[in-house]
Protein backbone atom coordinates (compact mmCIF):
# COMPACT_ATOMS: atom_id res chain seq x y z
CA UNK A 1 0.00 0.00 0.00
CA UNK A 2 1.49 3.81 -1.11
CA UNK A 3 1.76 5.90 1.68
CA UNK A 4 0.28 8.65 -0.22
CA UNK A 5 -3.10 6.93 -1.25
CA UNK A 6 -5.77 8.76 0.33
CA UNK A 7 -6.90 6.28 3.43
CA UNK A 8 -9.62 6.64 6.09
CA UNK A 9 -8.37 7.49 9.68
CA UNK A 10 -9.45 6.78 12.81
CA UNK A 11 -8.06 8.96 15.49
CA UNK A 12 -7.55 7.57 18.62
CA UNK A 13 -4.49 8.74 20.53
CA UNK A 14 -5.00 10.15 23.99
CA UNK A 15 -7.21 7.54 24.73
CA UNK A 16 -6.67 4.33 26.82
CA UNK A 17 -7.37 0.74 26.97
CA UNK A 18 -10.17 -0.65 26.29
CA UNK A 19 -11.65 2.51 24.47
CA UNK A 20 -8.75 2.25 21.01
CA UNK A 21 -9.73 -1.48 20.30
CA UNK A 22 -13.61 -0.98 21.62
CA UNK A 23 -14.10 2.07 19.14
CA UNK A 24 -11.86 0.52 16.27
CA UNK A 25 -14.71 -2.47 16.63
CA UNK A 26 -17.32 -0.20 16.33
CA UNK A 27 -15.94 1.60 13.04
CA UNK A 28 -15.63 -2.09 11.46
CA UNK A 29 -18.57 -3.48 13.05
CA UNK A 30 -21.03 -0.56 12.35
CA UNK A 31 -20.59 0.96 9.03
CA UNK A 32 -22.09 0.17 6.27
CA UNK A 33 -20.72 -0.80 3.67
CA UNK A 34 -18.17 -1.91 6.49
CA UNK A 35 -14.73 -0.17 5.83
CA UNK A 36 -12.13 -1.56 2.86
CA UNK A 37 -9.33 0.18 4.96
CA UNK A 38 -8.69 2.22 7.79
CA UNK A 39 -5.60 3.09 9.55
CA UNK A 40 -6.19 3.48 13.09
CA UNK A 41 -3.33 6.05 15.08
CA UNK A 42 -2.70 5.11 18.43
CA UNK A 43 -0.40 6.81 20.88
CA UNK A 44 -1.36 3.36 23.64
CA UNK A 45 1.27 0.73 23.68
CA UNK A 46 -1.03 -2.02 24.63
CA UNK A 47 -3.95 -1.06 22.16
CA UNK A 48 -1.31 -2.78 19.84
CA UNK A 49 -2.20 -6.13 21.04
CA UNK A 50 -5.91 -6.00 21.45
CA UNK A 51 -6.37 -4.38 18.01
CA UNK A 52 -5.33 -6.48 15.55
CA UNK A 53 -6.73 -9.84 17.08
CA UNK A 54 -10.07 -8.06 17.04
CA UNK A 55 -9.74 -7.00 13.24
CA UNK A 56 -8.19 -10.23 12.22
CA UNK A 57 -11.42 -12.15 13.91
CA UNK A 58 -13.39 -9.60 11.46
CA UNK A 59 -11.37 -10.72 8.16
CA UNK A 60 -8.88 -8.06 8.19
CA UNK A 61 -5.24 -8.19 7.68
CA UNK A 62 -3.26 -6.06 9.59
CA UNK A 63 0.05 -3.56 9.79
CA UNK A 64 1.56 -1.47 12.47
CA UNK A 65 4.00 1.11 11.88
CA UNK A 66 5.85 2.97 14.20
CA UNK A 67 4.99 6.80 12.95
CA UNK A 68 6.25 9.20 15.78
CA UNK A 69 7.53 8.87 19.10
CA UNK A 70 5.08 6.93 21.47
CA UNK A 71 2.80 6.72 17.99
CA UNK A 72 1.47 4.12 15.82
CA UNK A 73 -0.36 3.62 13.04
CA UNK A 74 -2.74 0.21 12.90
CA UNK A 75 -3.25 -0.10 9.06
CA UNK A 76 -5.85 -2.33 8.71
CA UNK A 77 -7.25 -3.90 5.33
CA UNK A 78 -9.94 -5.73 3.95
CA UNK A 79 -8.02 -9.43 3.11
CA UNK B 1 -7.39 12.22 5.08
CA UNK B 2 -4.44 11.91 3.40
CA UNK B 3 -2.07 10.55 5.46
CA UNK B 4 1.79 10.84 4.90
CA UNK B 5 4.30 9.12 7.36
CA UNK B 6 7.23 10.28 5.44
CA UNK B 7 6.72 13.52 6.38
CA UNK B 8 7.15 12.95 9.63
CA UNK B 9 10.60 13.00 11.65
CA UNK B 10 11.78 12.08 14.62
CA UNK B 11 14.78 13.34 16.69
CA UNK B 12 16.56 10.00 18.36
CA UNK B 13 17.29 10.61 21.95
CA UNK B 14 20.71 10.43 23.33
CA UNK B 15 20.40 7.30 25.68
CA UNK B 16 23.93 7.40 26.75
CA UNK B 17 23.61 10.98 27.60
CA UNK B 18 20.30 10.68 29.65
CA UNK B 19 20.90 7.28 31.09
CA UNK B 20 23.84 9.41 32.76
CA UNK B 21 21.61 11.64 34.37
CA UNK B 22 19.20 9.54 35.56
CA UNK B 23 21.62 6.75 36.88
CA UNK B 24 22.93 10.06 38.69
CA UNK B 25 19.44 11.75 39.82
CA UNK B 26 18.58 8.49 41.53
CA UNK B 27 21.82 8.09 43.34
CA UNK B 28 22.16 11.51 44.37
CA UNK B 29 18.54 11.53 45.48
CA UNK B 30 18.81 8.72 47.39
CA UNK B 31 22.21 9.71 49.08
CA UNK B 32 20.11 13.04 50.02
CA UNK B 33 17.12 10.95 51.35
CA UNK B 34 19.53 8.16 53.53
CA UNK B 35 21.22 11.48 55.21
CA UNK B 36 18.38 13.65 56.15
CA UNK B 37 15.77 11.22 56.45
CA UNK B 38 15.76 7.39 57.46
CA UNK B 39 17.49 4.97 54.70
CA UNK B 40 14.32 2.97 55.03
CA UNK B 41 12.42 5.87 52.62
CA UNK B 42 16.04 5.53 49.95
CA UNK B 43 15.01 1.40 50.11
CA UNK B 44 10.92 2.47 49.33
CA UNK B 45 11.70 5.19 46.78
CA UNK B 46 14.35 2.69 44.94
CA UNK B 47 11.62 -0.17 45.04
CA UNK B 48 9.43 1.97 43.92
CA UNK B 49 11.53 2.86 40.40
CA UNK B 50 12.43 -0.68 40.23
CA UNK B 51 8.36 -1.44 40.18
CA UNK B 52 7.84 1.30 37.40
CA UNK B 53 10.21 0.57 35.26
CA UNK B 54 9.30 -3.07 35.20
CA UNK B 55 5.49 -2.18 35.17
CA UNK B 56 6.00 0.10 32.00
CA UNK B 57 8.65 -2.40 30.17
CA UNK B 58 6.33 -5.04 30.74
CA UNK B 59 2.98 -3.08 30.49
CA UNK B 60 1.93 -4.48 33.07
CA UNK B 61 -1.73 -3.71 34.05
CA UNK B 62 -3.96 -5.51 36.34
CA UNK B 63 -7.60 -4.50 34.98
CA UNK B 64 -6.37 -5.61 31.22
CA UNK B 65 -5.57 -9.17 33.08
CA UNK B 66 -9.13 -9.37 34.42
CA UNK B 67 -10.98 -7.71 31.89
CA UNK B 68 -9.16 -8.69 28.83
CA UNK B 69 -10.08 -12.70 30.20
CA UNK B 70 -13.58 -11.61 29.73
CA UNK B 71 -13.22 -8.94 26.62
CA UNK B 72 -10.91 -10.18 24.24
CA UNK B 73 -10.19 -13.94 25.85
CA UNK B 74 -6.62 -12.65 26.27
CA UNK B 75 -4.46 -14.33 29.32
CA UNK B 76 -0.94 -12.75 28.49
CA UNK B 77 -1.17 -10.58 31.59
CA UNK B 78 -2.91 -12.83 33.77
CA UNK B 79 -0.06 -15.65 33.06
CA UNK B 80 2.19 -13.03 34.60
CA UNK B 81 0.48 -12.46 37.43
CA UNK B 82 -0.03 -15.64 38.14
CA UNK B 83 3.90 -15.93 37.87
CA UNK B 84 4.29 -13.45 40.37
CA UNK B 85 1.69 -14.74 42.85
CA UNK B 86 3.99 -18.25 42.57
CA UNK B 87 7.06 -16.78 43.06
CA UNK B 88 5.96 -14.04 45.52
CA UNK B 89 3.67 -16.85 47.70
CA UNK B 90 7.21 -19.19 48.08
CA UNK B 91 9.14 -16.20 49.62
CA UNK B 92 6.65 -14.53 52.07
CA UNK B 93 6.01 -18.39 53.40
CA UNK B 94 9.36 -18.47 53.97
CA UNK B 95 9.68 -15.16 55.82
CA UNK B 96 6.44 -15.95 57.71
CA UNK B 97 7.46 -19.19 58.75
CA UNK B 98 10.70 -17.61 60.69
CA UNK B 99 8.52 -14.92 62.34
CA UNK B 100 5.45 -17.40 63.09
CA UNK B 101 6.86 -20.98 63.44
CA UNK B 102 3.77 -22.28 64.75
CA UNK B 103 0.92 -20.66 62.61
CA UNK B 104 -2.04 -22.64 65.12
CA UNK B 105 -0.74 -20.49 68.32
CA UNK B 106 -0.87 -16.97 68.71
CA UNK B 107 -1.34 -14.21 66.55
CA UNK B 108 -0.41 -14.23 62.78
CA UNK B 109 2.35 -12.03 61.28
CA UNK B 110 1.70 -8.53 62.03
CA UNK B 111 2.89 -6.98 58.87
CA UNK B 112 1.56 -9.30 56.23
CA UNK B 113 -1.33 -8.42 54.19
CA UNK B 114 -4.17 -10.38 56.47
CA UNK B 115 -7.41 -8.91 56.80
CA UNK B 116 -10.65 -9.74 58.22
CA UNK B 117 -12.93 -11.68 55.36
CA UNK B 118 -16.21 -11.27 54.83
CA UNK B 119 -19.22 -9.66 52.80
CA UNK B 120 -17.10 -6.31 53.05
CA UNK B 121 -14.23 -8.03 51.20
CA UNK B 122 -17.05 -8.87 48.48
CA UNK B 123 -18.19 -5.44 47.43
CA UNK B 124 -14.94 -3.91 47.91
CA UNK B 125 -13.66 -6.25 44.98
CA UNK B 126 -16.58 -5.94 42.75
CA UNK B 127 -16.93 -1.68 43.30
CA UNK B 128 -12.92 -1.84 42.78
CA UNK B 129 -13.25 -4.12 39.54
CA UNK B 130 -16.31 -1.85 38.24
CA UNK B 131 -14.12 1.33 38.51
CA UNK B 132 -10.55 0.26 37.66
CA UNK B 133 -12.49 -1.37 34.08
CA UNK B 134 -14.02 2.14 33.42
CA UNK B 135 -11.12 3.99 34.47
CA UNK B 136 -8.83 2.02 32.03
CA UNK B 137 -6.49 1.58 34.86
CA UNK B 138 -6.07 0.27 38.53
CA UNK B 139 -5.09 1.96 41.53
CA UNK B 140 -0.68 1.15 40.84
CA UNK B 141 -1.68 0.93 36.86
CA UNK B 142 -3.30 4.35 36.74
CA UNK B 143 0.50 5.78 38.85
CA UNK B 144 2.92 3.76 36.89
CA UNK B 145 1.01 5.67 33.78
CA UNK B 146 0.75 8.86 34.96
CA UNK B 147 4.65 8.79 34.56
CA UNK B 148 4.13 7.63 31.40
CA UNK B 149 2.06 10.95 30.26
CA UNK B 150 -1.56 9.86 30.12
CA UNK B 151 -4.04 12.75 31.14
CA UNK B 152 -6.97 10.29 31.91
CA UNK B 153 -4.67 8.93 34.49
CA UNK B 154 -4.24 11.98 36.46
CA UNK B 155 -8.28 12.24 36.49
CA UNK B 156 -8.54 8.81 37.49
CA UNK B 157 -5.71 9.43 40.69
CA UNK B 158 -7.80 12.31 41.27
CA UNK B 159 -11.05 10.53 41.41
CA UNK B 160 -9.35 7.37 43.64
CA UNK B 161 -8.58 11.09 46.03
CA UNK B 162 -12.21 11.29 46.05
CA UNK B 163 -13.22 8.40 46.45
CA UNK B 164 -11.44 7.51 49.46
CA UNK B 165 -12.92 10.72 50.74
CA UNK B 166 -15.88 9.61 50.38
CA UNK B 167 -15.35 5.80 52.31
CA UNK B 168 -13.31 7.59 54.66
CA UNK B 169 -16.51 9.83 55.79
CA UNK B 170 -18.75 6.47 55.43
CA UNK B 171 -16.01 3.90 57.06
CA UNK B 172 -17.50 4.12 60.38
CA UNK B 173 -20.58 2.48 58.78
CA UNK B 174 -19.03 -0.42 57.32
CA UNK B 175 -17.02 -1.06 60.30
CA UNK B 176 -20.27 -1.15 63.03
CA UNK B 177 -22.49 -3.03 60.15
CA UNK B 178 -19.74 -5.38 58.92
CA UNK B 179 -16.26 -5.49 58.91
CA UNK B 180 -16.50 -5.33 62.88
CA UNK B 181 -18.13 -8.82 62.81
CA UNK B 182 -16.01 -10.22 60.34
CA UNK B 183 -12.22 -12.28 61.33
CA UNK B 184 -9.09 -12.94 59.43
CA UNK B 185 -8.50 -16.13 58.01
CA UNK B 186 -4.97 -17.12 58.07
CA UNK B 187 -5.04 -20.44 56.26
CA UNK B 188 -1.68 -21.77 58.01
CA UNK B 189 -3.50 -21.24 61.03
CA UNK B 190 -6.07 -23.78 60.02
CA UNK B 191 -4.07 -26.08 57.28
CA UNK B 192 -0.45 -25.23 58.47
CA UNK B 193 2.24 -23.80 56.24
CA UNK B 194 1.73 -27.15 53.78
CA UNK B 195 -1.98 -27.03 53.74
CA UNK B 196 -1.88 -23.51 53.28
CA UNK B 197 0.53 -23.70 50.33
CA UNK B 198 -1.01 -26.82 48.76
CA UNK B 199 -4.57 -24.70 48.81
CA UNK B 200 -2.61 -21.86 47.03
CA UNK B 201 -1.01 -23.88 44.43
CA UNK B 202 -4.04 -25.39 43.47
CA UNK B 203 -5.75 -21.99 42.90
CA UNK B 204 -2.89 -20.64 41.20
CA UNK B 205 -3.39 -23.96 39.02
CA UNK B 206 -6.79 -23.93 38.28
CA UNK B 207 -6.95 -20.32 37.37
CA UNK B 208 -3.70 -21.48 35.01
CA UNK B 209 -5.70 -24.09 33.17
CA UNK B 210 -8.98 -22.01 33.14
CA UNK B 211 -6.97 -19.27 31.18
CA UNK B 212 -4.69 -21.56 28.91
CA UNK B 213 -8.31 -23.00 27.90
CA UNK B 214 -9.64 -19.78 27.21
CA UNK B 215 -6.70 -18.65 25.25
CA UNK B 216 -6.91 -21.76 23.09
CA UNK B 217 -10.32 -21.50 22.72
CA UNK B 218 -10.47 -18.05 21.25
CA UNK B 219 -7.31 -16.83 19.58
CA UNK B 220 -5.87 -20.04 17.90
CA UNK B 221 -4.22 -19.55 14.65
CA UNK B 222 -3.33 -15.92 15.26
CA UNK B 223 -0.22 -14.69 14.68
CA UNK B 224 0.51 -10.98 15.68
CA UNK B 225 1.81 -8.34 12.76
CA UNK B 226 5.42 -7.51 13.14
CA UNK B 227 5.88 -3.79 14.14
CA UNK B 228 7.79 -1.32 11.90
CA UNK B 229 9.68 0.65 13.19
CA UNK B 230 11.12 4.39 12.35
CA UNK B 231 14.88 3.47 13.31
CA UNK B 232 17.27 0.94 13.03
CA UNK B 233 19.64 -0.07 15.08
CA UNK B 234 23.37 1.31 14.49
CA UNK B 235 26.33 -0.53 15.38
CA UNK B 236 28.08 0.10 18.24
CA UNK B 237 31.70 2.30 17.13
CA UNK B 238 33.71 1.59 20.72
CA UNK B 239 33.66 -0.24 23.36
CA UNK B 240 32.17 2.44 25.66
CA UNK B 241 28.68 2.89 23.37
CA UNK B 242 29.11 -1.21 22.92
CA UNK B 243 28.16 -1.26 26.92
CA UNK B 244 25.60 1.51 26.44
CA UNK B 245 23.94 -0.59 23.68
CA UNK B 246 23.23 -3.47 26.30
CA UNK B 247 21.15 -1.39 28.36
CA UNK B 248 19.32 0.03 25.83
CA UNK B 249 18.63 -2.98 24.44
CA UNK B 250 17.32 -4.40 27.67
CA UNK B 251 15.55 -1.40 28.48
CA UNK B 252 13.82 0.02 25.40
CA UNK B 253 12.64 -3.17 24.08
CA UNK B 254 9.21 -4.48 25.53
CA UNK B 255 9.00 -7.42 28.27
CA UNK B 256 7.53 -10.28 28.33
CA UNK B 257 4.13 -10.03 31.05
CA UNK B 258 5.62 -12.80 32.92
CA UNK B 259 9.10 -11.84 33.43
CA UNK B 260 7.48 -8.57 34.63
CA UNK B 261 5.48 -10.83 37.12
CA UNK B 262 8.30 -12.87 38.39
CA UNK B 263 10.10 -9.52 39.27
CA UNK B 264 7.17 -7.86 40.89
CA UNK B 265 6.80 -11.18 43.33
CA UNK B 266 10.54 -10.84 44.24
CA UNK B 267 10.29 -6.65 44.89
CA UNK B 268 7.34 -7.94 46.64
CA UNK B 269 9.57 -10.55 48.50
CA UNK B 270 12.26 -7.83 49.24
CA UNK B 271 9.96 -5.18 50.63
CA UNK B 272 8.72 -8.03 52.97
CA UNK B 273 12.06 -9.36 54.16
CA UNK B 274 12.67 -6.04 55.92
CA UNK B 275 9.48 -4.12 55.94
CA UNK B 276 5.74 -4.62 54.65
CA UNK B 277 4.19 -6.18 51.34
CA UNK B 278 4.02 -4.11 48.62
CA UNK B 279 0.83 -2.07 48.51
CA UNK B 280 -0.17 2.21 47.54
CA UNK B 281 -2.96 2.81 49.23
CA UNK B 282 -2.99 3.63 52.40
CA UNK B 283 -0.13 6.37 51.26
CA UNK B 284 -3.21 7.94 49.14
CA UNK B 285 -5.52 7.70 51.62
CA UNK B 286 -3.43 9.71 53.72
CA UNK B 287 -3.42 12.29 50.67
CA UNK B 288 -6.89 12.71 50.98
CA UNK B 289 -7.60 13.02 54.34
CA UNK B 290 -4.57 15.88 54.09
CA UNK B 291 -6.50 17.45 51.66
CA UNK B 292 -10.16 16.91 52.92
CA UNK B 293 -8.43 18.42 56.39
CA UNK B 294 -6.98 21.21 54.74
CA UNK B 295 -9.98 22.24 52.91
CA UNK B 296 -12.22 22.23 56.05
CA UNK B 297 -13.45 19.34 56.10
CA UNK B 298 -12.53 17.26 59.03
CA UNK B 299 -11.92 13.18 58.79
CA UNK B 300 -13.89 11.12 61.67
CA UNK B 301 -12.37 9.24 63.86
CA UNK B 302 -12.22 5.64 62.11
CA UNK B 303 -13.29 2.88 64.34
CA UNK B 304 -10.88 -0.19 64.63
CA UNK B 305 -8.78 1.19 61.62
CA UNK B 306 -5.56 0.90 63.98
CA UNK B 307 -6.24 -3.22 64.27
CA UNK B 308 -6.04 -3.48 60.92
CA UNK B 309 -3.09 -3.95 58.47
CA UNK B 310 -2.16 -3.87 54.90
CA UNK B 311 -3.39 -0.65 53.34
CA UNK B 312 -4.94 1.26 56.42
CA UNK B 313 -4.04 4.33 56.45
CA UNK B 314 -1.73 5.51 59.18
CA UNK B 315 -2.72 9.11 60.02
CA UNK B 316 -0.14 10.63 62.32
CA UNK B 317 -0.57 13.87 63.52
CA UNK B 318 2.35 15.78 62.48
CA UNK B 319 4.23 13.55 60.80
CA UNK B 320 6.45 14.12 58.00
CA UNK B 321 4.88 14.07 54.62
CA UNK B 322 7.52 12.18 53.12
CA UNK B 323 6.56 9.26 54.44
CA UNK B 324 7.62 5.87 52.90
CA UNK B 325 4.76 5.25 51.08
CA UNK B 326 5.28 8.58 50.04
CA UNK B 327 8.73 7.57 47.94
CA UNK B 328 7.11 4.14 46.64
CA UNK B 329 4.41 6.14 45.15
CA UNK B 330 6.18 9.03 43.59
CA UNK B 331 9.35 6.37 42.46
CA UNK B 332 6.30 4.06 41.04
CA UNK B 333 5.23 7.48 38.94
CA UNK B 334 9.21 8.54 38.70
CA UNK B 335 10.85 5.00 37.35
CA UNK B 336 7.52 4.75 34.63
CA UNK B 337 8.47 7.75 33.49
CA UNK B 338 12.34 7.22 33.00
CA UNK B 339 11.58 3.93 31.61
CA UNK B 340 8.77 5.54 29.17
CA UNK B 341 11.47 8.39 28.04
CA UNK B 342 14.41 6.18 27.32
CA UNK B 343 12.21 3.72 25.49
CA UNK B 344 10.86 6.72 23.40
CA UNK B 345 7.48 5.96 24.55
CA UNK B 346 6.81 8.96 26.36
CA UNK B 347 3.78 11.27 25.11
CA UNK B 348 1.23 13.80 26.86
CA UNK B 349 -2.10 11.27 25.62
CA UNK B 350 -4.60 13.89 25.87
CA UNK B 351 -7.92 12.42 25.25
CA UNK B 352 -10.22 14.47 22.63
CA UNK B 353 -13.37 13.45 23.92
CA UNK B 354 -14.68 14.77 27.12
CA UNK B 355 -17.11 11.53 28.12
CA UNK B 356 -13.50 9.68 28.82
CA UNK B 357 -12.60 12.25 31.70
CA UNK B 358 -15.75 11.14 33.06
CA UNK B 359 -15.17 7.69 32.84
CA UNK B 360 -11.65 8.31 34.66
CA UNK B 361 -12.90 9.98 37.07
CA UNK B 362 -16.64 8.07 37.96
CA UNK B 363 -14.39 4.86 37.59
CA UNK B 364 -11.70 6.55 39.67
CA UNK B 365 -14.07 7.36 42.82
CA UNK B 366 -15.68 3.69 42.45
CA UNK B 367 -12.21 2.25 42.48
CA UNK B 368 -10.82 4.77 45.33
CA UNK B 369 -14.22 3.61 47.37
CA UNK B 370 -13.86 0.02 46.82
CA UNK B 371 -9.50 0.26 47.73
CA UNK B 372 -10.96 2.19 50.99
CA UNK B 373 -13.19 -0.52 51.96
CA UNK B 374 -11.12 -2.93 51.03
CA UNK B 375 -7.76 -1.52 52.77
CA UNK B 376 -5.78 -2.73 49.26
CA UNK B 377 -6.03 -1.96 45.75
CA UNK B 378 -4.76 -4.93 43.26
CA UNK B 379 -1.16 -4.78 45.43
CA UNK B 380 -2.19 -4.48 48.39
CA UNK B 381 -5.71 -6.51 48.53
CA UNK B 382 -4.75 -9.43 45.60
CA UNK B 383 -1.26 -9.27 45.44
CA UNK B 384 0.14 -9.27 48.19
CA UNK B 385 -3.10 -10.65 49.52
CA UNK B 386 -2.76 -14.25 47.94
CA UNK B 387 0.52 -14.62 49.12
CA UNK B 388 0.07 -13.88 52.82
CA UNK B 389 -2.14 -16.95 52.52
CA UNK B 390 -4.86 -14.81 53.81
CA UNK B 391 -8.63 -15.84 52.50
CA UNK B 392 -9.26 -12.30 51.94
CA UNK B 393 -7.02 -12.23 48.96
CA UNK B 394 -8.97 -15.00 47.10
CA UNK B 395 -12.53 -13.56 47.98
CA UNK B 396 -11.07 -10.13 46.88
CA UNK B 397 -10.02 -11.57 43.69
CA UNK B 398 -13.38 -12.96 43.27
CA UNK B 399 -14.66 -9.32 43.74
CA UNK B 400 -12.45 -8.36 41.49
CA UNK B 401 -13.67 -10.01 38.59
CA UNK B 402 -17.41 -10.12 39.32
CA UNK B 403 -16.70 -6.16 38.68
CA UNK B 404 -14.62 -6.60 35.69
CA UNK B 405 -17.47 -8.53 34.27
CA UNK B 406 -19.94 -6.20 34.87
CA UNK B 407 -18.46 -3.40 33.98
CA UNK B 408 -17.33 -5.13 30.49
CA UNK B 409 -20.60 -5.46 29.78
CA UNK B 410 -21.41 -1.90 30.25
CA UNK B 411 -18.02 -0.13 28.53
CA UNK B 412 -18.94 -2.57 25.39
CA UNK B 413 -23.01 -1.16 25.41
CA UNK B 414 -21.81 2.46 26.00
CA UNK B 415 -18.86 3.36 24.17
Amino acid sequence: MSDNQEVEILDVRGEICPYPMIRTNKELDERDPAPLTLAVLTDHPPALSTIPPEAMKRGYGCEIEEIASGEWRIQLFKA
Amino acid sequence: MAFNSNNLTISRPNYQFWTIVVVLGIASLCALLSFFAEASVAVFWLIGLAFGVTVQRSRFCFTSAFRDFFLLGQVRVLKGILAGLAVSTIGFAVIMSMSSPNPAFGSPPSDANILPVGLSTLIAGTLFGIGMVLAGGCVSGSLYRMGEGYIASWVAILGVITGLFFLNQTWNWWWDNLISRETPVWLPAEFTYTGALIITTIGLLSILYVSVWKERKVSAGFTMPQIKKLTTDTQPTNSISEIFSYLKKAFSKEWNPITGGIILGLLNIILFIRFRPLGVVGEISRWSTSLSNSLGIPTPYLDGMDLLGACAPILTEGASWFTEGFFLNTGIVAGAFCSAVFAREFKLRIPKSPIRYVQSMVGGIVMGYGAGLGLGCTLGAFFSAIPSLALNGWVYAVGLTIGAYISVQWVKKFS
